[in-house]
């Protein structure tokens, strides 16, 4: 929102500020401004010209014009436009000298776009001769976000009383509520709903001429970015800028009947708008209608039909209040923000319209002389509550902002943002906030903190230790877990990479994963971010592949979540926190899986590698599922070639919440041995696909409680061995708690191990 | 018998090598060696000669083992010297096995505010990603059809969920979970439904936190901020507080701070102000208590919410958001080397 230093400055004659040190105060105790820039830099200096002579320039389009330029003198001008001429009343602005189309040009003659009067440049101003130049003026943009609460600021009268609040200057009403006729106009108002349309005024005229504004008034709406149109659109522009009230003129001659409804619009109802678009309307939709159907979406926009055009003699001013929260449905489902619409979704004070009326009944006259006011006031008004009053404590006050009160100081605050201070008791006021503050913005004490603490200035507030109980804080334990398998990974060489939660339709099916199965991004942010991710496994691949392209060997990880879609889709989807590390190199790709093994074991020592189907998108042989604790806890594979082609990627993914819950707390100590232990060694023949693990697994039960060990020592493929099988090597260890075990005890093990090994079908290599 | 000594120390100045010098004292030493033979006719002696001949034999034993030894000595130094000779090695040549990893560094500044915080008695919480509509909006204060919703353009889900679009729900869990008086920050992955380019991103990294007790004030507020930027910028700071709208608080602030890189003056880091917008901050409003069962009139508090990721691309001066999320370890694997 672009506010119009000159236009705040009418408001507050006295203002002695500049627009920078404006922007600045208002910054610190009002709304965060987000600059200012001049407007109309060329009219610095500019002054009424008269053109005295014009002549084409041989061979070039320009013409070259003697202009009496006032208190310049005579000047010398070249000028493109086509509609300089001599006699011509237009505005010179002394930009110094240069030469153009071979001629000594000695400044410019101006367009009214170049002056930021209105977007005309097909050619330079022409002056009635009553119109002097519009001045300098300065643009102060405020974020919009900082004044979302503030439907009093969508307009300068508003921020002008801020303004006169923080320099403590007068602030002068531009309204003359005396202006305003008594009830009886030729229209009639219905309102159906007062909650949907508190109060609807309006007025009507006629001898009606339409024109275009004078320049001061175009100037103004440039300034804050209105665009001028024709006197009676900018009248409603200029007085909903200056007193944020929204306004609407019908073209009365093409009103069906003397009555305007306000009412939902019915099923099947459309209209086409100002805009040239036609809106299908429900009944969640508030429209303004004439006996023939809707002429205005209410508060949003309005209808092409009953539209001014050059023609219109008479019309029908509206100045309408409609609820907040239903002209924003309604701008959202029909994707249509206007100034209106954006004004009224803050809560506009209804108590605002009869004096936008007040204030078109000055500006009219100005704007289309000769136009006269049909009978008297249209008012259809619902209950106005009056806002309540807010007990308000000193020293509550005192101890929220952190130093005690001055009844007086919080007074004169208070009383000069027009709020109404009552004393009540024992330095407590009964504080009533004016109207368009009361809306939605101000309604408890706690929004008067702000005002006096904004006010004051919260630098004067000291800053002052808080005193707190002392109590040992809350620490999930998953956090400091969490912080320790991130360690981990870093110390073996991952670095951390972070993905987007999102991913495209084709990624999920690339990995075996069915689009339906995820949770679907309404108003996804592009094309291919439309599923929330159920596994890390994308954004990883397209880390391996992007840096495949400028190394030759990385290993990487991520923790994030997977997000699943319950059988009930109302039902919260399930996170899951996963880690997932991928190795890349350009080898054969044993080592990489051995490696996230050997890292997996790391965070869950004895984790069991159980040999699985691989997937499409991993190598066909060298998939496993991962165990800890008979639980399932992740995945170990290497990613399809088809998927990696610089090189081999191996890719681990462990559940973090499983982990976690395996991952005992605590120590269980058992007592060390305090008798001496013995080994013996065994080979056993198999084929050469068979798993050692399996064999490992046999042997440790074969060989009883009393084994303390089972470790795989090597393997051997070769002579004397036939072609397809294998030797694995592995190293018994075997004792007891109570005593040293005997030589026969030792061979009744071993002979056990054998024998059983035998009895499946085993050879053994002694 | 003088001579066969002399022979017989000449035998062991002569050995070539270890193994040599092996062979001739168990010539010269041993049972058969000379000294054996000096002592074979002690028997045939007279006393006075036997004192002598035995004084002759100690003496010719210590000059023999001595020559020994000292031999000895000198081959093993000059076998171990060949060694260790032989064993030179290039330490220039690269370690093998895998450099270190780094952590990501939102991962990091996180961490290092974690711990700020916690050393302050914070209790870190967590929350989840997909949210309600009631714990990112309604509970805040931000009703339906409410404009400040357009402050935060949101991720729709099916089944009405959302992507939090800020840290501030967990600010809910929060209160619903501890109750009265707490301490608590909550960091995390937050997402906003906009166009990413050098200085936006849809996915960001944000901390949220939260005090309520008895009689906190703006004053509170103001030390608290000061006391926590100077931690985190190790070095003195200072903050202006300005009006900012944010329904979850009333007041609600944003928190300045001096601009780091010019001290004041302008620069083109603060828009030539001086001052850098930093956090968003402000007393709880009542309605955001109540709605998590805790009673305005009896407590109050301040929330405070810190963008890790602006943090971290003010530390590292990096200029293009997008870096961040990039999975590029030309960039990542920088992050690897600092202490904390
Ligand atoms: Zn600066």
């Amino acid at each position: 929102m672009k506010f119009s230093y000159n236009w705040i400055k009418e408001f507050v004659p006295t203002l002695d500020l500049p627009a920078e040190g404006l922007e600045r105060l208002i910054t610190m105790k009002t709304a965060e401004c987000d600059g200012v820039e001049k407007v109309g830099p060329l009219r610095e200096g500019a002054v009424v010209a008269k053109v005295l002579e014009a002549e084409a320039i041989p061979g070039y389009h320009n013409q070259k014009a003697l202009v009496n330029a006032g208190p310049y003198g005579i000047k010398t001008v070249v000028c493109g436009a086509p509609n300089c001429r001599a006699g011509l009343s237009t505005i010179y602005v002394p930009l110094g000298t240069k030469m153009v189309s071979g001629v000594l040009s000695d400044g410019m003659l101006a367009s009214a776009a170049e002056l930021d009067i209105n977007k005309d440049h097909d050619g330079i101003v022409e002056l009635d001769g009553s119109e002097g130049i519009p001045v300098l003026d300065h643009a102060i943009e405020i974020d919009n976000k900082s004044i979302t609460h503030r439907p009093d600021l969508w307009g300068h009268h508003g921020m002008a009383r801020e303004v006169a609040a923080i320099t403590g200057h007068a602030l002068r009403d531009v309204v003359d509520m005396s202006r305003l006729p008594a009830p009886g106009s030729p229209v009639e108002v219905e309102i159906e709903d007062f909650t949907l349309c508190p109060r609807y005024s309006a007025l009507v005229f006629e001898n009606v001429t339409v024109q275009p504004s004078p320049l001061w008034l175009q100037a103004r709406l440039m300034a804050v970015g209105l665009n001028p149109i024709n006197n009676i659109v900018d009248l409603t522009n200029f007085i909903m800028a200056e007193l944020a009230q929204p306004m609407h003129a019908f073209d009365r001659e093409k009103l069906v009947g003397r009555t305007i409804y306000a009412r939902p619009a019915r099923e099947g109802e459309s209209i086409l708008a100002l805009n040239d678009e036609t809106y299908a309307l429900t009944p969640a939709n508030l429209v303004i209608a004439d006996a023939s159907g809707p002429i205005a979406v209410a508060g949003v926009i309005g209808g092409d039909g009953s539209a001014i055009s050059e023609t219109t003699t008479t019309i029908v001013l509206e100045s309408a209040s409609f609820q907040a929260s239903s002209v924003r449905k309604t701008s959202s489902a029909l994707k249509l923000r206007t100034d209106a619409s954006m004004r009224f979704e803050k809560a506009q004070d209804p108590r605002n319209t009869i004096r936008a009326l007040a204030r078109a009944l000055e500006l009219l006259p100005i704007l289309s002389p000769g136009i006269r006011l049909v009978g008297g006031l249209a008012d259809c008004c619902g209950p106005l509550a009056d806002p309540p009053a807010i007990p308000l404590d000193l020293d509550w006050l005192g101890r929220k902002l952190g130093r005690p009160m001055d009844a007086a100081e919080v007074r004169g605050i208070l009383e000069s943002l027009e709020f109404k201070v009552d004393a009540a008791f024992n330095a407590a006021f009964l504080v009533t906030p004016p109207t368009w503050r009361a809306t939605k913005d101000v309604a408890m004490a706690e929004d008067l903190v702000e005002e006096v603490g904004r006010m004051i200035g919260y630098d004067s507030f000291p800053p002052t230790p808080p005193l707190v109980p002392c109590a040992p804080t809350y620490d999930p334990p998953a956090r400091e877990f969490l912080r320790h398998v991130k360690r981990t990974m870093a110390a073996e060489g991952f670095t951390e990479v972070s993905n987007y939660s999102f991913i495209s339709e084709e990624e999920a099916r690339r990995f075996g994963l069915k689009p339906e199965d995820h949770v679907r991004v309404l108003n996804p942010i592009a094309a291919g971010q439309e599923l929330m991710r159920t596994s890390l496994i994308p954004g990883i691949h397209r880390n391996v592949v992007e840096n495949a392209r400028h190394f030759d060997h990385f290993r990487i990880f991520e923790v994030g979540h997977e997000i699943h879609k319950q059988a009930d889709a109302t039902v919260k989807p399930l996170e899951r926190p996963h880690l997932m590390l991928a190795l890349f190199a350009k080898d054969d790709g044993r080592a990489g899986l051995l490696e996230l093994k050997r890292v997996a074991q790391f965070l869950a020592p004895g984790l069991e590698v159980r040999a699985a189907e691989a997937k499409p998108f991993e190598h066909s042989t060298r998939a496993a599922d991962l165990y800890w604790r008979d639980a399932k806890i992740g995945r170990l594979a290497e990613l399809h070639p088809h998927l990696v082609e610089a090189g081999r990627a191996s890719v681990l993914d462990l559940d973090l919440d499983l982990l976690l819950e395996l991952t005992p707390a605590t120590v269980k100590y058992t007592a060390v041995r305090r008798f001496p232990t013995s080994a013996f060694d065994l080979s056993v023949v198999a084929t050469a696909r068979e798993h050692s693990g399996s064999l490992e697994a046999a042997i440790r039960r074969l060989a009883g409680p009393l084994a303390e060990a089972v470790e795989y020592v090597r393997e051997y493929q070769g002579a004397p061995l036939p072609e397809g099988k294998k030797s694995v090597s592995f190293r018994v260890v075997v004792g007891a708690p109570d005593k040293t075990l005997s030589t026969p005890e030792i061979l009744a093990i071993r002979d056990g191990i054998i024998d059983g090994l035998t009895a499946i079908g085993y050879e053994l290599r002694v | 018998m003088t001579e066969l000594v002399d022979t017989a120390l000449e035998r062991i100045h002569s050995s070539a090598n270890l193994a040599d010098l092996e062979a001739v004292r168990v010539e010269v030493l041993g049972r058969k060696g000379v000294l054996a033979q000096l002592s074979k006719d002690m028997g045939k002696l007279t006393a006075d000669e036997r004192v002598a001949r035995g004084k002759f034999i100690n003496a010719a034993k210590q000059s023999l083992e001595g020559a020994y030894e000292a031999l000895k000595s000198k081959f093993e130094s000059a076998a171990l010297a060949e060694r260790l000779d032989a064993e030179w090695l290039d330490l220039t040549v690269p370690a093998p096995g895998p450099k270190r990893g780094a952590l990501h560094p939102v991962t990091q500044i996180q961490w290092e505010i974690e711990d700020l915080f916690r050393s302050m008695g914070f209790s870190v919480l967590d929350g989840p990603e997909v949210e309600t509509e009631h714990h990112n909006f309604d509970a805040l204060n931000i009703p339906p059809d409410h404009p400040a919703r357009d402050m935060q353009d949101t991720f729709w889900l099916e089944g009405h969920h959302l992507l939090r679009t800020h840290t501030s729900p967990v600010q809910v869990r929060g209160m619903e979970k501890l109750g009265p008086p707490l301490k608590m920050i909550a960091p995390g992955r937050v997402f906003r439904n906009e166009s990413v380019d050098a200085s936006h991103e849809h996915t960001f990294y944000q901390l949220e936190g939260m005090m309520i007790d008895k009689d906190v004030s703006v004053g509170n507020l103001i030390y608290f901020m000061k006391t926590l930027l100077t931690a985190i910028f190790h070095r003195e700071v200072t903050v202006r507080l300005r009006p900012g709208f944010f329904p979850f608080v009333e007041p609600g602030f944003e928190l300045d701070i001096r601009c780091l890189i010019c001290g004041g003056p302008g620069c083109p880091v603060c828009k030539q102000s001086g001052w850098v917008e930093l956090l968003p901050c402000g007393l709880v409003n009542p309605h955001v208590l109540r709605a998590s069962g805790i009673d305005p009139t009896e407590w109050n508090g301040f929330a405070f919410g810190l963008g890790l990721t602006r943090l971290v691309m003010m530390r590292y001066a990096i200029d293009d958001i997008r870096w961040l999320q990039s999975g590029d370890l030309r960039f990542l694997s920088q992050f690897g080397g600092q202490t904390a």
